[in-house]
C-alpha cells in the first residue's frame, strides 16, 4: 500500500497525465492515418454494391447518405472524427437490430458499438488467459534455460522456440484442431458454446435472433467479472502481504486467498440458480454432457456451472494453440535478458550473500530480467485483437477478430472500420497500462 | 591458547586458477599462498589486472563459468564450539591447532563426543583421538565443500565488498530489504528485529536510518558505498574481503570511508582482506601486506618492514610509483614497460622484462617464495637487502 | 594503404583498398557468423529455397525426362479431356491439369496422392503441388526482401536524421513511431484488402512503409545516437562536412550492419503477413502463394473434413514451407545478432 502511495506521489500522476495527452495525440494521428489511407482508395466503397442486385440504387444512395459520402472531404473528415468522439461508430449493414428499443440512429440496423460491446469481452477473456499462461510458461522456461546453460538444451530450445515463434499461425491452429478435435475428439472443433447444451434453455422476455445468445452473454459476463474481481483482490492481497514480517505469513496470505477465491467462485457457479422471468429458465429436467460427466438439474433453475464449463471447454483448444505459438517468444526473450542480468554484479553479490540458488535465480536474476519481458507481454495484449483474427476465425470464436474479418469480407464497412479504429484504441490503452505497470516494476524510472 | 592473539582465520595455500577465453588461457592466479590472522587487516596490492579480484573470488568460490579451479586449499578457521562448522568439516581436509601445533588431515566422527583426525606424519598415517572440546581452532578446506555446504560460509563466515560496489545493489529492491535478506538467510531474526539490526548497521556506517526504505538509485555514490559496507557487516562475518571499496569515490570521501572502515574493523575485531591497486591506501589500513604481480604473490609480510625495506624489486617499484601517504618524500618513478600478458606470461620470474635487477637466471627459473627476513616472504633471485 | 600507393594509381588504389577492406570485413564477419550453428541452419534453409526457386523453370522439363514414360506422354497428348500440347501445361501452378488423372484411380475430385509424376501429389483441381510450391517461392522471396528493403531504407534514413537533428524532427518521428508500433497491422490489411485489389507489389510497399516508420526507427535511432558521439563524426564535421555528407557518408554506413540485421527479422514479418492475407483470400492479385494453397485446401474442406489427414499433402507442404522460410530468416537474424551485438557474444 505504501508502495502505491509512494509511486503515485513521486510524479506518477503527473506522468500519467502527460502520457494520456500523448496518447490522445497518438490516437488522433492514428485515426487521421486510417482516414487518409482509406480515402486514398479509388472510387468509394459503395462502388462494390453497383453490381449487387439486392441493393437498389436508392438503397445505395441511402448508404452514401448514411456514411456521409456525398459531402466534401474536409466535412467527411470532421464527421469521421466526431463519430468517434461521440462514441457512435456507425451502423452495421449486415446485422439487424436485436433490441426492443432500437438505436435512434441505426433503427433497423445494429450499431457497431453494440457489436463491439458484445464481442470485446470474449476476446479479452480468451487472450488475457492465454497471454498470462504463455507468459508464465515462457518466463519460467527461459529462466531455467539461461540458468543452467548447456549447448544441447540451448540449441534445442532455440530451434524449437524459433519454429514455434515463426510458425504460420492459421496453419498451426488447423493442425492442432485436426489432432485434438478431429482425431482425438477431446475438445470441440470450434465455436463459443455448444448449442445442444443451451437449447434446453427456453428464452423468456427479451427478443433475440439466436436462441440462448443473451443467456450466454449473461453467464459469460459472470465468468469475466469473477476472474477480473479475483485478480484485483489477489493483487491487493499480494501487495499488502509484502509487509508481513515472516515468510510463512506471506505464504499463508497468498495461497490462502487464492484457495478461498477459487472456492468462492466454485460455490457461485456450482449452485443451481433460480431463474428469473426476464432471464431464462430451464424448461424441463435437463441433462448436460461434459467430458465424462452427466449432470442433472432440477426444472426451473439456471445451472451456471455446466454452462460456464461449456465456455471453458471451448476455450481449451484456442488457448493451447495460442500458448504454444507465443510462449516461445517470451522464452527466447527471457533467456536473452536473463543471460545479461546474470552477468550483473548484484547477481554475484546475491550469490556471495549465501542466498539459496533458487532465491538468487528468481529474486535477483529473473526479477530484473522481467522488465523487458513485461513490455513484450503488454505488446502481446495490445495486439491480441489484431492477432485474434487468425485464431478466432479458425476456432470460430465470435470475438473482435472474427467480427473484423467477417465484416471486411462481407463488406460491412462501418463495422470493419469501427472495429479497426477500436482495435487501435485498445492497443493504445494497453500501452498506457504497460507504462504504468512498468513504473511499478522498475523504481529507477522517475518521471519528472 | 586463546591468549595468543594471532591465530589464523584463513589460510590460503597454493591457490591456482585460470580463465579459458577465446584467445587462450588467462593464468590469473598462480600458486598464491598467504594467511590471515584474527583481527588483522591484510592488504593485497598490485597493478590492475594482476589477479587480486580473482583471488578473492576463488576464496569465496564465486567464479564465473569460464574459470577453472586448478588446485590449492583455502582453510577457513572457526571455533570448535561451532557445531555446524565441525559438522561440515567431517570427512573433509582440515587443519587443527592443538597445543599450539598445527595438524593437518581428515576429520572423522567416532561418536557424539569423540572425533578422530587422520594425519600423515613422517610418511605414516596416524590417528589422533580428539574430544569435541579439544578442538579450539578448526580450519576446513573450502575448496572441498559442496555448494550447499559453502552457502552458510558466504556472508556469515566471509563477506565481501565488491569492486564495483555500487553495482552490487539490486536496483529494483529497497536497500534495507537487501540487507534484511542477507540477515534473514543467516540469522533467526524476525522482520522487525532484522530491520532494527539494519538500522544499527546504518548508524554504524554513518547513514540515516530513513534511507533503509529508499531505492539504490536514490543514493549518492558515497551513500551506496556505505550501504554496501553495512551489507558486508550485516551478518557479523569473521572475515570481510574489501575489493577496492573506494575507487569510485573522490579522494576526500575515499579517505573518510577508509578511516571509518578501519575503525569499525578494529572495534568489532574482525579480520579483513583489503584489496587495492593503490599502495598508499594499503599503507594506511593494512597490518600485513601481500604484493601481487601477474597472478602470483611476490612479497608478503608485515607492512612496516615491507614499506621500509622491500625485498622484491617490484614492491620497491610500486612504492616509488605512488607518493607516500605518510609524508615521506619519495621520488616518483613510473614503472617502465607494460603489465604482462597473462595468457603468455614471461618465463622464469614474471617480472624479469621490467626488472632493473634481473639477471640471467631470472629468465630461466621461477624463484621460490621463501622467507628472506623474519616473517617477510618474497619470490626473487636477487632480493634487495 | 602505403603499399597500394606504390603499385597503383591513387584513385584505383583507393578503390582497391576499399574493396580489400570490405572483403576482409566480410571474411571476419563470416567467420563469426559461421560459429553460430543457429545462423548456419537458417542460411541452409534459405539456400534450399533459393535452389527450389531456381529449379522451378526447368521443373516440367525435368519431370518430362525423369517421371513420364513415352506412353504416358502420348496418352496425355491424346487425352479425351484436357489434352495437352506441352508438358508445361501440366505443371502450370494456376491452370495446370494432369489429363491422366481421370484415367487413374483417384479418390475425390482430382486429388492425387504423391506419386511418380507428382512428387507431392495434386490438389482438388489436379494441379501439381510441388509446382505450386516452387512457383510461389519466388514471390515470397521478392515480397519479403522488397518489403524489408523498404523498411530498412526508411528506418535507417529516419533513424539517422532524427538522431542527427534531434529537436522537433525527433519528437515528430518518435510520436509517429508510437502510432506505427501499435498499428493493428493484420486488421488494417484485412480491411484494406477488402476495399482494394492488393497486388504483391503494393503489399510489399505498404508493409515496408508500415514497418519502416515503427519500431525499427527507434532501434536504429538509438544506434545512430551512439554513432553520432563517436570522434570520427566530430572529425568529419570539423573537416567541413555538410549535414548531408555527415549523415550519408559517416553515420549511415556505420548503421548498416544493424540495419541488415533487422532486415532479416522484417523479411519474416512480411512473408508472414502475406501468407495470412492470402490465407483469408484477401490477396486476389497474387497468382499462387503458399497462403492461397492452404486456404484452398481449407475452403475445399480438405483439412477439417472427417478424413482430413488423408489429404495431408494439400496443406502440410505449404504450411511447412512458410514456417521454414520465416524461421530461416529469423535464425539468420539471430546468428547475425551475435555478430553485430558484442554483448551476446560468448567470450
Ligand atoms: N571472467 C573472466 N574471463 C576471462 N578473463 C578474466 C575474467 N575475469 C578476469 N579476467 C582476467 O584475469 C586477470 C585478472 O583479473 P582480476 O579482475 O582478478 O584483476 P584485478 O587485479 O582485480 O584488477 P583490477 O585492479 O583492475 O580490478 C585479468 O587479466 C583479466 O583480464
Ligand atoms: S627474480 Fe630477478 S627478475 Fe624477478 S624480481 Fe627478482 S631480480 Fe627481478
Ligand atoms: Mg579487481
Amino acid at each position: 500500500m505504501a508502495r502505491i502511495w509512494q509511486v503515485l506521489t513521486s510524479g506518477m500522476s503527473k506522468y500519467i497525465i502527460v502520457r494520456l495527452l500523448q496518447i490522445v495525440l497518438v490516437l488522433y494521428l492514428y485515426m487521421t492515418l486510417v482516414f487518409i489511407i482509406l480515402e486514398a482508395q479509388p472510387g468509394d466503397i459503395t462502388d462494390i454494391y453497383v453490381g449487387n442486385p439486392k441493393i437498389t440504387p436508392e438503397a445505395r444512395e441511402a448508404i452514401i447518405k448514411q456514411l456521409g459520402l456525398d459531402k466534401p472531404l474536409h466535412e467527411r473528415y470532421l464527421n469521421y472524427l466526431k463519430n468517434f468522439v461521440t462514441g457512435h461508430l456507425g451502423c452495421s449493414f449486415k446485422w439487424g437490430n436485436i433490441r426492443e428499443v432500437p438505436d435512434p440512429v441505426c433503427r433497423e440496423q445494429r450499431p457497431t458499438w453494440d457489436l463491439i460491446k458484445e464481442r470485446l469481452p470474449r476476446t479479452v477473456l480468451l487472450f488475457l488467459t492465454y497471454t498470462i499462461i504463455s507468459f508464465y510458461i515462457g518466463f519460467f522456461l527461459g529462466k531455467l534455460i539461461a540458468w543452467r546453460r548447456g549447448a544441447i538444451i540451448e540449441y534445442f530450445s532455440t530451434v524449437v522456440g524459433v519454429v514455434l515463434f515463426t510458425v504460420f499461425t492459421p496453419w498451426f491452429a488447423l493442425l492442432l484442431v485436426w489432432i485434438f478435435a478431429v482425431n482425438l475428439g477431446i475438445v470441440p472443433i470450434g465455436g463459443f458454446i455448444n448449442p445442444d447444451n443451451w437449447r434446453v434453455v427456453e428464452r423468456v422476455g427479451t427478443v433475440s435472433r439466436d436462441m440462448g445468445v443473451s443467456l450466454s452473454n449473461v453467464v459469460f459476463n459472470y465468468i469475466l467479472m469473477w476472474l477480473g474481481g479475483l485478480t484485483l483482490v489477489w493483487g491487493v492481497i499480494y501487495l499488502v502481504s509484502q509487509r508481513f514480517p515472516y515468510a510463512w505469513q506471506r505464504r499463508v496470505a497468498r495461497w490462502g486467498s487464492v484457495c478461498i477465491g477459487l472456492l468462492a467462485m466454485g460455490a457461485f457457479f456450482g449452485g443451481a440458480w433460480p431463474g428469473s422471468a426476464d432471464q431464462a429458465v430451464i424448461a424441463s429436467e435437463t441433462r448436460f454432457n461434459f467430458f465424462l460427466w452427466q449432470l442433472e438439474f432440477p426444472a426451473g433453475t439456471i445451472p451456471l456451472f455446466p454452462l460456464a464449463l461449456d465456455f471453458v471447454q471451448h476455450m481449451i483448444l484456442p488457448i493451447l494453440t495460442l500458448t504454444l505459438i507465443s510462449f516461445a517468444g517470451t522464452m527466447l526473450l527471457m533467456r536473452n535478458t536473463m543471460l545479461e542480468t546474470m552477468r550483473e554484479d548484484y547477481v554475484m553479490a546475491a550469490k556471495a550473500k549465501g542466498l539459496p540458488d533458487q532465491v538468487v535465480r528468481d529474486k535477483h536474476a529473473a526479477r530484473n530480467a522481467l522488465l523487458p519481458v513485461v513490455t513484450s507481454l503488454i505488446f502481446a495484449i495490445a495486439f491480441s485483437v489484431d492477432g485474434g483474427v487468425f485464431t478466432e476465425t479458425i476456432f470460430s470464436w465470435p470475438g473482435m477478430g472474427k467480427l473484423l474479418l467477417e465484416s471486411a469480407i462481407e463488406q460491412d464497412y462501418p463495422v470493419a472500420i469501427g472495429t479497426l479504429v477500436f482495435t487501435g484504441i485498445f492497443a493504445l490503452v494497453a500501452h498506457l497500462i504497460a507504462d504504468i505497470l512498468y513504473a511499478f516494476l522498475d523504481p529507477r524510472i522517475r518521471y519528472d | 591458547m586463546t591468549t595468543s592473539t594471532s591465530y589464523p582465520v584463513l589460510q590460503v595455500e597454493h591457490l591456482t586458477m585460470h580463465y579459458t577465453t577465446r584467445k587462450g588461457v588467462v593464468k590469473a592466479v598462480e600458486d598464491v599462498s598467504f594467511s590471515l590472522n584474527k583481527g588483522e587487516a591484510l592488504g593485497l596490492v598490485g597493478e590492475s589486472g594482476c589477479g587480486k579480484t580473482s583471488v578473492a573470488l576463488t576464496i569465496l568460490r564465486l567464479l564465473p563459468e569460464n574459470a577453472q579451479f586448478l588446485g590449492g586449499h583455502v582453510y577457513f578457521f572457526r571455533d570448535g564450539s561451532d557445531e555446524a562448522h565441525v559438522r561440515r568439516a567431517l570427512g573433509k581436509p582440515v587443519k587443527i591447532l592443538l597445543n599450539g601445533r598445527e595438524h593437518q588431515g581428515r576429520l572423522l566422527e567416532v561418536n557424539r563426543a569423540q572425533l578422530v583426525l587422520e594425519t600423515q606424519l613422517n610418511g605414516r598415517s596416524q590417528q589422533i583421538k580428539l574430544g569435541r572440546s579439544d578442538i579450539t581452532h578448526l580450519g576446513v578446506d573450502l575448496t572441498a565443500l559442496s555448494d550447499e555446504e559453502m552457502r552458510p560460509i558466504r556472508w556469515k563466515g566471509i563477506s565481501m565488498i565488491f569492486q564495483a560496489a555500487m553495482n552490487s545493489l539490486n536496483p529494483v529492491y529497497k536497500v534495507g530489504d537487501q540487507l534484511i535478506e542477507a540477515i534473514q538467510t543467516h540469522m533467526p531474526l524476525s522482520l522487525p528485529e532484522a530491520r532494527e539490526r539494519v538500522a544499527q548497521l546504518f548508524q554504524l556506517v554513518g547513514l540515516d536510518r530513513q534511507l533503509m526504505d529508499r531505492y539504490p538509485h536514490e543514493y549518492s555514490g558515497g551513500m551506496k558505498q556505505r550501504a554496501v559496507i553495512a551489507m558486508a557487516l550485516a551478518c557479523d562475518p569473521d572475515i570481510i574481503i574489501a575489493d577496492e571499496p573506494t575507487t569510485a569515490l573522490d579522494v576526500i570521501v575515499q579517505d573518510k570511508i577508509l578511516r571509518e572502515m578501519r575503525q569499525i574493523q578494529k572495534k568489532l575485531n574482525m579480520s579483513m582482506i583489503y584489496i587495492s591497486h593503490d599502495i598508499a591506501v594499503i599503507a594506511e589500513v593494512a597490518d600485513r601486506v601481500g604484493v601481487m604481480y601477474a597472478g602470483s604473490l611476490v612479497e608478503f609480510g608485515p607492512s612496516e618492514p615491507i614499506f621500509k625495506s622491500p625485498i622484491h624489486p617490484y614492491t620497491k617499484a610500486l612504492m616509488s610509483a605512488f607518493p607516500s601517504i605518510k609524508g615521506e618524500k619519495v621520488k616518483l618513478t613510473a614503472l617502465p614497460g607494460e603489465p604482462p600478458d597473462l595468457i603468455k606470461p614471461p618465463s622464469g620470474c614474471r617480472f624479469h622484462p621490467r626488472c632493473p635487477y634481473a639477471t640471467e637466471i631470472c629468465e630461466r627459473e621461477v624463484p621460490q617464495f621463501i622467507e628472506h627476513k623474519p616473517n617477510q616472504y618474497a619470490a626473487c633471485w636477487n632480493p634487495l637487502t | 594503404m602505403q603499399r597500394a600507393r606504390v603499385t597503383f594509381e591513387p584513385t584505383q588504389a583507393l578503390w582497391r583498398v576499399r574493396l580489400q577492406l570490405l572483403w576482409r570485413g566480410l571474411k571476419s564477419t563470416w567467420a563469426m557468423f559461421a560459429e553460430s550453428k543457429i545462423g548456419l541452419t537458417g542460411l541452409g534453409i534459405i539456400i534450399f529455397f533459393i535452389l527450389l526457386w531456381m529449379l522451378w523453370p526447368i521443373y516440367p522439363w525435368l519431370m518430362e525426362r525423369l517421371a513420364w514414360t513415352p506412353e504416358e506422354l502420348e496418352a496425355a497428348r491424346n487425352a479425351p479431356y484436357g489434352a495437352i500440347s506441352s508438358i508445361y501445361q501440366v505443371y502450370d501452378p494456376v491452370t495446370g491439369y494432369d489429363p491422366l488423372i481421370p484415367l487413374e484411380e483417384n479418390r475425390e475430385g482430382n486429388i492425387l496422392p504423391p506419386s511418380r509424376r507428382h512428387p507431392l501429389g495434386t490438389d482438388q483441381y489436379g494441379r501439381d503441388i510441388l509446382a505450386q510450391l516452387m512457383a510461389s517461392t519466388g514471390s515470397e522471396f521478392t515480397l519479403g526482401v522488397l518489403a524489408a528493403l523498404i523498411t530498412v531504407f526508411i528506418g535507417t534514413c529516419i533513424g539517422a536524421i532524427t538522431a542527427y537533428y534531434g529537436g522537433f524532427v525527433d519528437t515528430f518521428f518518435m510520436r509517429l513511431a508510437d502510432v506505427f508500433i501499435l498499428f493493428p497491422l493484420v486488421s488494417f490489411l484485412i480491411v484494406l484488402g477488402s476495399m482494394m485489389e492488393l497486388t504483391l507489389l503494393k503489399l510489399a510497399l505498404i508493409l515496408g512503409i508500415l514497418f519502416g516508420f515503427g519500431q525499427i526507427t527507434i532501434i536504429l535511432k538509438s544506434q545512430a545516437l551512439a554513432i553520432k558521439v563517436k570522434p570520427y563524426i566530430e572529425a568529419a564535421k570539423v573537416a567541413g562536412g555538410g549535414h548531408f555528407h555527415v549523415i550519408f557518408r559517416h553515420i549511415i554506413p556505420n548503421m548498416l550492419p544493424l540495419s541488415f540485421l533487422y532486415m532479416m527479422f522484417n523479411v519474416t514479418s512480411a512473408i508472414f503477413s502475406e501468407a495470412a492475407l492470402s490465407f483469408f483470400g484477401l490477396l486476389p492479385g497474387a497468382r499462387t502463394t503458399w497462403g492461397i494453397m492452404i486456404d484452398s485446401a481449407h475452403s475445399g474442406g480438405y483439412i477439417l473434413g472427417g478424413r482430413s489427414f488423408e489429404y495431408w499433402w494439400l496443406w502440410v507442404p505449404p504450411g511447412v514451407a512458410i514456417t521454414l522460410l520465416c524461421s530461416a530468416f529469423y535464425l539468420v537474424g539471430r546468428g547475425l545478432d551475435e555478430v553485430v551485438n558484442p554483448r551476446l557474444r560468448k567470450r
